[in-house]
């Protein structure tokens, strides 16, 4: 964003320079034309004063001789004026082609002088005098013809020139005109454009914050670049963060509430069920019963037996028992659940097919500070649950792996079962969810809880190439120090 | 109030101090003495006027004393008419100086020294080649183009050229004797075949040769005068010597001042020398040998 706004002052500010620069060029170039125009109008004077000068001479000229004539002075005066009116000329033009007409005209100027000076000078007959004063006369004129020529043309060129110097100028003044009106329009257009680009990421994460505040935690931020574009990533995880922590918070309070009721439930259940449990047991021992009765009061206990279970799963729910830290290798306790597995459970899959175990136990593990009572709980956990889900016989896989850049271990365990419910995918691990007709719904619960309090994560995801997979990711903890610092 | 009243007095007088400044009168300075100095056409009068015009202004500057030029046109009888023009002097040609100084008692103070060293001149007679003159003789019935009447090179080489060849009287040998009124003018008449023969300053024909190739391939020189002193600075006998002696100064001086050596290039010389009546004895000899009395001189009116 930063350097879009650097980028659009840039641009701001090349276009003033441009529009300013242009301004000054054109009024340059209008000055200029006007006064070069002003300069040939003043030669166009010199030329017509220089006309003037020589008709003048050859008035003087016309008139020598008769009871008319100037001065000798005079006309001596008005010759020199003419020499110099022609000098002026030299001091305008500069083009070698015209520089040689002048040339030429000043030669003509000079030869005009000459005859002039000869018959101001000439003590001769009528006769010799008047040819001479004649041929003065004729040199006059040519030189009168030619600068009348030259004056024609060049006041043909002044009008031409005269005219395209005022299209120019008149193509200036509507180019000025046209820049004074769409100038601003263009800059308003970049501004409006540039506070947009500003105030719409702004309103994105205005409206989001505002969702946020409203409880729309699962609202995030799409679609913003640049920094405003970390800003909504930060905005995303915060708000990630955030409903984590809410859930968490909602664990907690429904742990309050489950701990409370198991409280109440120990005192108030367990103990007569005890009383039960064994008040039928001694029925059963003292009274000579039918083998019906038998099979009623075996059911009773067996029944008594599952609200023990119960209660004992719903209390170590509630109360988790404090871990047991030691360094320990995740595979060697993988290792071990999976022989207890194949030892203790796995027969009753057996019989419709056999499960298969494939194990990728990654190398270099380090060893981790947790407890392996708790979990070998949660992978033999995992396990019983992935055999029930394979009851017609599949592939167990189990791999870990050392995740270096993260400093953790990452355990997977696979099924080729049918996969999760994805009505439930999101509530897996929540208490008293359960598919199972003789199920709890405590043990995913519990196996979260017990990862938690080991500072790692679980979650479940369907295996695109069919079944469920469940990870788990415990972070690398290789001393007490660490263990209190995080628990 | 007091300091009010004092205050507007202070104004007052200062103001009244300012305004007798405003209105003192410029210190006078002495009326500038201005000089008007004829000039004897050898070119085109307004060459010859452009060419002192540079030399003119630097005296002014130099000697305080304003020179003025006029052009001067031989025609009628400039020298007797000296005063009538008003003339403080005038850059004489040798004969015309001699007459003015016969019949005005104007003083030579000055002339030009060239380049070449030489600050003298001579008079040149010539004719066309293709014109089938080569001798005096062969000039009967023809057309001779002088200059002026006042001048050496322009009349009297050529009267005395004549005389010597045994001609008495010009005007009835010649089918039309005329004066061009310049040097120049001789020289483009006999080029243009408007004369047959013509005189010269060898000055004005040499440069006149450079400039124009015409002139060597067509003219041809059949005889030349005994040198006379170069056109000089001549002043009227009453003007005062102290201003004589600054004119003198700044023209002896000229060619030792950066200035005067660009105004010296200019008018194509190299210093100017001192004069003296003695150097125009030549021009009185010939006077003599025609047999001139210049205080009698006497210029043939116009027709």
């Amino acid at each position: 964003m930063k350097k879009k706004i650097l980028i659009g002052l840039g641009i701001l500010s090349l276009l003033f320079m441009l529009i300013g620069a242009y301004v000054i060029v054109t009024v340059d170039r209008a000055t200029s034309r006007l006064d070069h125009l002003v300069k040939l109008h003043q030669v166009e004077i010199l030329r017509e004063h220089l006309l003037l000068q020589i008709k003048r001479v050859q008035s003087d000229l016309a008139w020598s001789g008769t009871r008319y004539a100037s001065g000798v002075d005079t006309i001596v005066s008005h010759g020199l004026q003419m020499g110099k009116g022609i000098d002026r000329c030299f001091l305008c033009h500069h083009s070698p082609q015209v520089t040689e007409g002048l040339v030429d005209l000043k030669r003509q100027t000079e030869s005009y002088e000459d005859f002039l000076s000869h018959v101001l000078t000439l003590e001769a007959n009528r006769v010799r005098r008047e040819a001479e004063k004649d041929e003065a006369i004729r040199r006059g004129q040519d030189l009168i013809a030619k600068v009348n020529g030259i004056i024609a043309l060049t006041s043909r060129n002044l009008e031409s020139n005269t005219r395209a110097v005022f299209r120019q100028i008149a193509i200036t003044k509507t180019m000025l005109f046209l820049l004074i009106a769409v100038g601003p329009v263009i800059l308003m257009t970049l501004g409006v454009l540039f506070t947009r680009a500003l105030t719409r990421p702004v309103n994105t994460l205005l409206t989001a914050t505002r969702r946020l505040k409203g409880g729309a935690l699962d609202h995030r931020v799409e679609g913003l670049k640049d920094e405003f574009g970390e800003l909504a990533t930060s905005f995303n995880e915060m708000a990630g963060s955030l409903k984590e922590q809410m859930q968490k918070m909602q664990r907690t309070e429904q742990m309050v509430v489950v701990g409370e009721l198991a409280a109440g439930l120990g005192h108030e259940v367990k103990n007569p069920l005890a009383g039960i449990k064994a008040a039928v047991n001694l029925l059963s021992e003292e009274l000579t019963l039918n083998r019906e009765d038998q099979d009623l009061f075996s059911r009773i206990v067996e029944q008594v037996g599952r609200l023990e279970a119960l209660m004992k799963g719903f209390l170590n729910f509630a109360k988790p028992p404090k871990p047991q830290w030691e360094r320990v290798s995740v595979n060697e306790v993988l290792e071990t659940t999976i022989d207890f597995y194949l030892v203790s459970h796995r027969p009753s899959s057996q019989a419709f097919g056999g499960i298969d175990i494939q194990k990728s136990m990654g190398d270099g593990l380090p060893r981790t500070m947790a407890d392996p009572m708790q979990l070998q709980q949660v992978f033999l956990n995992l396990f019983l649950n992935a055999g029930d889900a394979m009851s017609n016989g599949g592939t167990l896989a189990v791999k870990t792996l050392y995740d270096a850049p993260a400093d953790s271990i990452r355990i997977e365990i696979r099924d080729t079962g049918p996969g999760i419910d994805p009505e439930i995918m999101g509530r897996m691990f929540s208490p008293f969810l359960t598919t199972k007709p003789k199920g709890t719904g405590l043990g995913l619960a519990i196996c979260r809880q017990m990862i938690e309090r080991h500072g790692g994560s679980v979650g479940a995801e369907n295996d695109p190439a069919g079944g469920a997979l469940f990870r788990i990711v415990l972070p690398v903890k290789r001393g007490e120090e660490e263990v209190k610092a995080t628990w | 109030m007091k300091m009010l009243l004092l205050a507007f007095s202070l104004c007052a007088v200062l103001a009244a101090g300012c305004a007798r400044q405003e209105t003192a009168a410029p210190p006078s300075s002495p009326p500038e003495m201005t000089l008007l100095i004829g000039l004897t056409p050898e070119h085109n009068i307004f060459k010859q006027i452009r060419r002192y015009e540079p030399l003119a202004d630097y005296l002014s500057e130099k000697t305080g004393v304003r020179v003025t030029l006029k052009v001067l046109t031989y025609r009628g009888n400039v020298i007797d008419n000296f005063q009538s023009l008003k003339l403080d002097g005038a850059f004489f040609g040798s004969f015309g100086y001699v007459l003015a100084h016969a019949k005005q008692g104007v003083v030579a103070l000055a002339r030009p020294e060239y380049p070449d060293g030489s600050s003298s001149y001579h008079g040149v007679l010539f004719v066309r080649k293709d014109g089938g003159i080569r001798t005096v003789r062969q000039m009967k019935g023809k057309r001779l183009a002088l200059v002026a009447r006042a001048t050496t090179a322009g009349y009297l080489f050529p009267m005395i050229f004549l005389k010597r060849a045994g001609v008495v009287n010009p005007e009835t040998f010649f089918r039309e004797v005329y004066y061009a009124g310049a040097h120049e003018g001789t020289i483009d008449d006999v080029l243009d075949r408007k004369a047959d023969v013509g005189v010269s300053k060898n000055t004005v024909y040499d440069r006149f040769a450079a400039e124009n190739p015409r002139i060597g391939r067509e003219l041809l020189i059949l005889g030349e005068s005994d040198e006379a002193p170069e056109n000089a600075l001549a002043l009227r006998k009453e003007i005062e010597d102290s201003v004589k002696g600054k004119l003198v100064d700044a023209l002896i001086a000229m060619h030792a001042d950066p200035e005067g050596v660009k105004v010296l290039k200019a008018f194509g010389a190299r210093r100017f020398i001192a004069t003296t009546d003695t150097d125009y004895a030549p021009v009185m000899t010939y006077a003599r040998e025609l047999g001139i009395d210049l205080a009698n001189f006497r210029f043939p009116a116009e027709e």
